[in-house]
């Protein structure tokens, strides 16, 4: 019973003072590289025109499973459809990308956004947050 | 008609002669896709998806909307070749189809997404050709998308056969046929939105909802229409506490799906900004905001204050034409019992006081047994002094119909050449002198008894007084008449005539018979030709029906009579004369009534103010200063009050000189039952929560009466309905579960329980009404109705404003030339009280040396003008 007790500490004791096996990333220093199907926080997409793509016709609020959507449409005037308002309760949305397969005109995508820890409940994503995201990504590096 | 027995998918039917396939299927609940078919137009055979397979001797391909049900007829509507050939029909309709779903409102109710998605249709054959034709917005409610067109045709029938109107038809031909307006003017039509409701595609839509919301987002409440008498089922469409647009259901309530511009569009005043929100209480001449608790600890604390100083007939009560028949009842039971008055009364009994008794007592003669809905198997409509397009629009689509199915006949009798659009083979309009009503009836009266158009021996064994009626008449000369009324003797005649064909006769009395001094007269001259058209006197053998409708001017103008805030009738026409009912109300309301509700005769609660002896009014949901007939007297009598209470939903003219505002509920807020002009109770759903700190009327009486130490515990309107039932006769039966089935029609009821009651004849002599004539003041002013507003409630409506955002003063071509006065010039009315300066209309509808003005447009307070029905003015153009 000695024996296998040693044997396993032994491996343990290898692993732990060789490190180049360790497989913990070390996740603040380190960044983890996402497939490219990774989904995160779904971000609303920006037009050629700079307004956003979206034509607020409710599909992604239908078909959301967690019901996070939440979209008011609304008439510019041009008499295009626009959301006028646009939330997305992070907190419920469970990365299912529905809304993404639902969305006639490519508006919403979910991109690799995943660090969604904040300090106030009361944050929901609104419209100008959700562009904004795309916004940051569209600027030069 | 014979029925007619076939199969349709193996499923055994039972139809009548005439019906075609696809109504035989509809009404049996198998589905058969179909654009074009509409049950309520007439078919058309333009979309040609509901081809099915037909075996009669043979068998072949039909389509099912064009195609009769005949006996033994085997129908198949999904057979491989069938689906086949649909597939391929909307494949040529989707290739010119925009298919810009996310974007159009009728998606999630689209006819044209529902087949595709039953035929499981891929990406056509054929190259889409999209056809970019510019979005039609020329006028603020309606627009045009003719890429989403599919030319079912549709709207056209809607238009033409529904409103009688014919403002959109098709243009060009072949590829290039496109729905549109004559010379592709701008829209200009009564804008029922009836185009909206039929299309099955997103081409009409109502520019009104403006992307406020998704079909499936919507709850639908069904309830009934906050404004014309009528009793329109309508359908609250709503989303997170808001009401965002309103659509009618086909297969709902007795307007069959038609609505009118104010039904459809006028329900932007629930969530007004201008809305009262929190009750409000005059403080040193200014309202300021406050809190219920406060206002209503105020209300009770004045009211018993006055009550013990001054006695409670120094209280009045002006009960709400708006509000809903517990509503009123509730406000008559509190006035009643708890502040100990008499002195209540409404605005429809202030402007016809005779009309309650006269329209009782024709329920019980069985005069007026008909329900509105059944004017739709009129085999002939007469319509005296009522302006149908006008004050009753689906009424007038209701009377289209009977025209259009059974051929029935029109008259219509009217002091003004009021406009309803019908195919009536026979139409005679009667255009008579200025009140010379009572001479018309009795020249129609002396045409049938003198050509025997009735079996006069049957008349005068079944009821009483004819004898005297038979001398008046003989006397009656029938050329005088002619040339007093203006209308031909030949016209009279023919008119008589009709009446007396067999079938359905449905008579209209209008609110110009109503509102004229001689009203009463008038009534009754109309009752007596309404007993001489009893079908058991006529030659079809008592086939068809005769019945008198009563038109009111709001939606419960009927219901707030039935439940007794009059000063002369408790509920249910009990008479508040007769002494002996005392003890029954008094049991029932378990509260001890003071000798003063009993007194004989009843005095008007605005004379009474006027005289000084009213010291406080608590106003229910009425717009007093504006609706009163004469301004300047009600003016003078509010400031002689000391106190007033407004329970209201704005704050109207009313509103603001009230020492109390309390803050009501819309009709979308609340539930209750609203009473329409053709005695049919129907049920009120509740859309939404009231706006702000608004509370529904009941309630705020129930927490006022509370406040005064009395018990007044009800739970819902659930319970008030019962006890109006159990108080009032003509209740009886009335189930409030049972409502949100099926209306309540209690005339029906009343008659089925007199039925024995014998006419008599009343004399009416056939006099003329007064009218003065006066060298300052030529002309004879004349109100009336106006489709596009009524009341406070379209006033606050956004898009009814932006359609009819001017009142105008009508006047005839002829006094117009002789004054110089053009289309849209200002122009000033005087009367011997005020003046008034509007736009001018000219039209050939008037008589000469009138004027008319709408009094349904709030803000234009013609009754500052008024002093009488017939009021002397004169009308000059303004000088820039």
């Amino acid at each position: 019973m000695i024996v296998p007790l040693i044997k396993g500490l032994a491996l343990t004791i290898k692993r732990f003072l060789n490190p180049n096996t360790c497989v913990t990333m070390q996740y603040p220093d380190e960044r983890p590289i996402l497939a490219p199907r990774f989904r995160g926080l779904p971000e609303l997409q920006i037009g050629k025109d700079g307004r956003e793509k979206c034509v607020a016709c409710g599909l992604c609020a239908r078909v959301c499973p967690s019901q996070c959507i939440s979209v008011e449409g609304a008439e510019d005037e041009t008499n295009r459809r626009y959301p006028k308002v646009y939330e997305l309760d992070a907190f419920r949305c469970i990365f299912c990308g529905f809304c993404e397969e639902a969305c006639p005109v490519r508006a919403i995508i979910l991109r690799d956004t995943f660090e969604l820890a904040t300090y106030d409940n009361k944050d929901v994503f609104d419209k100008e947050k959700l562009l904004d995201l795309t916004r940051k990504r569209n600027l030069p590096k | 008609m014979n029925p007619i027995h076939l199969t349709i998918d193996d499923k055994p039917i039972v139809s009548k002669e005439g019906t075609n396939i696809f109504q035989a299927a509809l009404d049996n609940g198998i589905y058969i896709p179909g654009l074009c078919y509409h049950p309520k137009l007439s078919q058309f055979g333009g979309c040609r998806l509901c081809m099915v397979e037909v075996t009669e001797r043979r068998t072949g391909h039909r389509f099912a909307c064009a195609h009769p049900v005949s006996e033994g007829m085997i129908v198949k509507v999904n057979t491989p070749k069938v689906i086949r050939y649909r597939q391929s029909v909307m494949e040529y309709l989707l290739a010119h189809h925009p298919l810009d779903c996310p974007t159009c409102d009728k998606s999630g109710e689209c006819g044209l997404q529902d087949v595709t998605h039953e035929l499981n249709l891929f990406p056509g054959r054929f190259k889409t050709v999209r056809m970019d034709a510019p979005m039609i917005r020329d006028n603020p409610l309606l627009e045009l998308n003719r890429n989403r067109c599919i030319l079912c045709g549709r709207c056209v029938s809607a238009c033409k056969e529904i409103e009688g109107l014919g403002a959109i038809d098709f243009q060009n031909r072949g590829i290039k046929t496109v729905i549109g307006t004559a010379f592709n003017r701008p829209l200009a039509c009564s804008f029922c939105g009836g185009c909206v409701a039929v299309c099955p595609t997103g081409a009409w839509q109502d520019r009104t909802l403006g992307f406020k919301g998704r079909s499936w987002e919507f709850s639908k409440v069904p309830t009934i229409c906050p404004y014309c008498p009528v009793g329109c089922t309508i359908i609250l469409n709503t989303k997170m506490e808001s009401v965002r647009r309103i659509t009618s259901d086909d297969y709902l309530g007795i307007n069959e799906g038609n609505l009118c511009i104010k039904g459809r569009f006028g329900h932007e005043f629930i969530h007004s900004p201008e809305r009262i929100k929190t009750p409000l209480i005059r403080k040193n001449g200014e309202l300021y905001p406050t809190s219920w608790d406060d206002a209503i600890e105020y209300i009770a604390k004045k009211f018993q204050q006055i009550k013990n100083e001054h006695g409670g007939t120094a209280i009045g009560g002006i009960g709400s034409e708006k509000c809903t028949n517990e509503d009123n009842y509730l406000f008559q039971k509190f006035c009643r019992s708890v502040l100990g008055t008499n002195n209540i009364d409404n605005m429809a009994n202030i402007k016809s006081p005779a009309l309650n008794g006269l329209i009782h007592e024709s329920v019980i003669h069985g005069m007026t047994s008909a329900s509105l809905k059944e004017i739709e198997h009129a085999n002939t409509l007469f319509f005296i002094g009522a302006d149908m397009t006008e004050a009753h629009p689906v009424a007038g689509n209701m009377a289209r119909k009977a025209i259009r199915l059974n051929n029935a006949n029109l008259i219509i009798a009217n002091e003004r050449g009021v406009q309803f659009n019908s195919i009536a083979r026979n139409d005679i309009r009667l255009q008579y002198a200025l009140g010379s009503q009572i001479i018309l009836i009795n020249a129609l009266i002396k045409v049938i008894i003198d050509e025997k158009l009735v079996d006069l021996k049957k008349v005068e064994t079944s009821t009483n007084n004819f004898d005297k009626l038979r001398s008046l008449i003989d006397k009656f000369n029938i050329e005088e008449a002619s040339k007093i009324t203006g209308v031909t003797q030949e016209a009279i005649r023919n008119a008589a005539l009709l009446l007396t064909k067999p079938g359905n006769c449905y008579i209209i009395c209008g609110k110009d018979i109503e509102e004229n001094p001689l009203a009463e007269d008038a009534i009754r001259a109309l009752m007596n030709l309404c007993a001489l058209l009893n079908p058991a006197y006529r030659g079809d053998a008592g086939l068809g029906k005769v019945s008198l409708f009563f038109s009111r001017s709001h939606n419960n103008s009927q219901g707030v009579n039935d439940v007794g805030v009059v000063p002369g009738f408790f509920p249910g026409y009990v008479s508040t004369n007769d002494v002996s009912n005392k003890e029954k109300i008094e049991k029932l309301w378990g509260v001890k009534l003071p000798d003063e509700i009993f007194k004989k005769d009843a005095e008007n609660v605005i004379d009474l103010a006027l005289n000084g002896k009213l010291k406080a009014l608590y106003i229910m949901g009425e717009n007093l200063v504006v609706n009163y007939p004469n301004g300047k007297k009600i003016k003078e009598a509010c400031k002689k009050v000391d106190f007033i209470v407004v329970q209201d939903t704005f704050l109207t003219e009313t509103a603001q000189l009230a020492d109390v505002v309390l803050p009501a509920a819309t009709f979308a807020e609340k539930e209750g039952t609203f009473t329409n002009m053709g005695m049919t109770v129907q049920r009120l759903n509740k859309a939404i929560k009231p706006v702000g700190d608004a509370k529904p009327d009941w309630q705020i009486i129930c927490s006022l009466a509370q406040k005064m130490g009395h018990s007044c515990s009800y739970v819902s309107t659930k319970e008030i309905l019962t006890e109006i039932e159990s108080i009032s006769p003509m209740h009886a039966g009335i189930n409030y579960d049972r409502l949100r089935r099926k209306e309540f029609h209690w005339a029906s009821s009343v008659f089925s329980k007199n039925k024995s009651t014998r006419y008599t004849f009343s004399i009416v002599k056939p006099i003329s009404s007064e009218i003065r004539k006066n060298k300052d003041f030529p002309f004879v002013l004349l109100t009336g109705a106006s489709l596009n507003h009524q009341g406070t409630f379209s006033r606050h409506s956004k898009s009814l404003i932006s359609v009819a955002p001017e009142c105008f003063v009508e006047i005839n071509k002829k006094d117009a030339q002789a004054l110089q006065i053009n289309n849209g010039d200002r122009v000033t009315i005087e009367s011997a009280h005020n003046k008034l300066t509007l736009l001018a209309k000219v039209t050939s509808k008037l008589p000469e040396r009138t004027v008319f003005v709408s009094e349904d447009y709030e803000w234009v307070p013609v009754n500052l003008l008024r002093d009488g029905v017939h009021t002397s003015v004169k009308i000059y153009k303004e000088t820039v």
